[in-house]
């Protein structure tokens, strides 16, 4: 499943790739980035176009919204048709 | 004015610490010049992940943040393990570390390493320090924020610029409330229909019990309604594992009862735990009728692995407040109870070896108030499975992570937080070799740590696997070579004598207990002794192999 994802970040060391790093971890591949500056806001907005086979996107969300440089989180789903990832198999 | 350093051991005074666990180095070496001055106690170790595991044994037993710090580059990555050792186990942590100066950082300098990165999948969250005034902020902060909620580890990661600094910044911070709200109305309402309508229900409890301080709100309502219990190994103590409710601990090495229990119930009422799959087995089998009101702290931690037809987020204890009692479960009640009594262990294994289990079994009984750390292995399975819980921190145990090597410096974390309790660390003779020179720490502070060494001159779970899953084929598992442990302890100043028969059982745990400083019983059993039962990896929890059928 294809999804989007708008992130609103604090402009802090780190923050972007926190956010990144979760979404990979977490399974979902990020297939587009899109970036804009809020200066006045010290604050950076995320476009982010995401695929997983099998992981549930809202729990994805809830776990990137626990982030403390997270301000906001939102979704936008999509149903067209994911490749499946690499499935991980606990031993 | 005052250094950074002399800021940030104050910016610690100032949250309530008192002890540290640590090991200086170059880039730390501003903030071990303050600790001078200090009120703070730091506890020298003699490896950074002794004093990681020490500070998250320390929190696990006193509820408060545990600290530890070490310098930059190798300093800061052995600490790795015990960061995700509490991140996996939910434990309140400021890890502090020594970093390059800010000028140097990025240049590959002598001990620079990215911790600030390396640690970021592993933390609860992380600073580094780029401004001298900001230390006061972060260190409370980290404390805010290693404490609320789910708690976690935090790392602060100081330039060595920063912390030589001078300021005039005052060590201050205002403080966060930890308070966390209670659950949405509309799941109150459908997790109470949920419990009303339930023939077969389960309070399936995990170690968010422990950590978010509901044991009394749990205990009332497992009592006033009646629900059998099953824990998991974080949760075990939740209720007394004496008491006549609790069924058992579920999962790969728990007991049978306790699994047959979930199989068969209709309503999983899940408190604090998180569907891990040593707990659950294979996922789709795992309680296939059951369904789930889930009562947590962590909203990421709602439908992760499986459906929560209603969630109860907050503090645990406002959430239990709003469960309904007095339900009519004579039936269910009586079938748990007689699984239970069908199921129960049994300590009359032939022959006149050392059976473990048992020797547990009477250990717990000896002294029911014993603070247990273990190692990682089959001795860790035996003491969930057979020694006494009267309450979550009486069992300190690498759970998530599995950390072999956490036993000995969890105890020492444990006697520094409670200097009354009595300390006893269960070990193997894989783990006790992985931080066997916190044995030096024990006996600088004369710390009175019983350590009960189960030694099988093998890595007894992986042997144990590789006969039953891999067709005898050993690997890399003969460890008979080891050293004599007595003599090792005797050479750090800690008096040991070793068991061998089952005879000499009896004697060797009052020996241990009665002693007046640290002590080391090493046991020698069975090579080829094996945990049952043991749900097989990627089956349900209804496929149990005992002993007979493996």
């Amino acid at each position: 499943m294809n999804h989007t994802m708008k992130l609103t970040i604090r402009r802090v060391e780190g923050a972007m790739i926190r956010a990144l790093g979760l979404i990979e971890r977490r399974g979902f591949a990020v297939t587009s980035i899109n970036a804009t500056e809020d200066e006045p806001a010290q604050q950076l907005e995320l476009i982010i176009g995401l695929r997983s086979a099998d992981r549930s996107v809202d729990v994805l969300a809830r776990q990137i919204e626990k982030l403390f440089d997270v301000c906001s989180v939102s979704l936008q789903h999509q149903n067209e048709p994911a490749r499946r990832l690499e499935e991980s198999v606990a031993c | 004015m005052m250094t950074g350093a002399e800021l940030l051991i104050r910016a610690l005074e100032q949250e309530g610490v008192e002890t540290v666990f640590g090991y200086p180095g170059g880039a730390i070496m501003p903030v071990y010049d303050a600790l001078v001055d200090s009120s703070l106690d730091h506890i020298l170790v003699r490896h950074e992940q002794g004093a990681v595991l020490a500070a998250d044994g320390y929190a696990r037993t006193s509820g408060r943040v545990g600290v530890c710090m070490a310098t930059s580059g190798p300093g800061a990555t052995n600490l790795i393990t015990g960061i995700a050792n509490a991140f996996l186990d939910s434990v309140p942590l400021v890890a502090i570390t020594g970093q390059v100066p800010t000028a140097l950082m990025g240049t590959d300098a002598f001990q620079e390493v990215d911790i600030f990165g390396m640690t970021m999948p592993i933390v609860k969250h992380s600073f580094l320090v780029r401004c001298v005034e900001d230390i006061p902020r972060v260190v409370g902060e980290a404390f805010h924020i290693a404490a609320e909620g789910r708690p976690g580890p935090v790392l602060v990661d100081l330039p060595k610029d920063i912390t030589n600094a001078s300021t005039s910044q005052p060590p201050l911070f205002e403080m966060k409330s930890n308070e966390l709200d209670g659950p949405d109305p509309d799941e109150v309402e459908t997790a109470c229909r949920l419990i009303r309508d339930a023939r077969q229900p389960v309070l399936y409890v995990g170690g968010g019990v422990g950590i978010g301080r509901a044991v009394d709100a749990f205990r009332q309502y497992a009592k006033d309604s009646g629900i059998p219990v099953v824990a998991t190994l974080k949760g075990l103590g939740a209720v007394p594992t004496r008491d006549p409710a609790f069924v058992g601990m579920l999962g790969m090495h728990g007991n049978q009862a306790a699994n047959e229990t979930v199989q068969a119930a209709d309503l999983l009422i899940c408190v604090g735990a998180r569907f891990d799959d040593r707990a659950t087995g294979k996922l789709d089998g795992f309680a296939p009728r059951a369904k789930v009101v889930h009562l947590d702290a962590d909203p990421a931690e709602i439908s992760k692995l499986r459906h929560a037809d209603a969630a109860l987020l907050g503090d645990l204890r406002k959430s239990l407040a709003t469960l309904p009692t007095g339900l009519s479960l004579e039936p269910w009640q009586r079938w748990c109870a007689e699984r239970k009594q069908a199921r129960q262990w049994r300590y009359d294994a032939p022959g006149d070896g050392i059976y473990v289990p048992d020797m547990l079994r009477q250990i717990s009984e000896a002294d029911p108030e014993l603070l247990i750390s273990c190692d990682v292995g089959q001795h860790q399975m035996w003491v969930a499975q057979h020694c006494h819980f009267n309450r979550p921190e009486q069992h300190l145990t690498s759970a998530g992570l599995g950390t072999m090597g956490y036993g000995i410096p969890a105890a020492i974390g444990a006697q520094f937080a409670d200097p009354q309790a009595r300390v006893l660390t269960v070990s193997g003779d894989g783990s006790i070799m992985m931080n066997i020179q916190e044995l030096a720490t024990i006996n600088r502070y004369q710390l009175p740590i019983k350590i009960l060494l189960v030694d099988n001159a093998s890595l007894g779970l992986v042997r144990q696997w590789q006969q039953l899953f891999h067709g005898e084929r050993y690997s890399e598992v003969d460890l008979s070579d080891n050293p004599d442990f007595v003599a090792v302890a005797k050479s750090f100043g800690i008096p040991g004598f070793r068991v061998e028969k089952r005879t000499q059982v009896a004697g060797a745990i009052e020996r241990l207990l009665n002693s007046e400083g640290p002590m080391l019983a090493h046991v020698c059993i069975d090579p080829m002794s094996n945990v049952w039962p043991l749900v097989p990896p990627g089956q349900t929890n209804d496929v149990m192999l005992e002993e007979q059928s493996a």
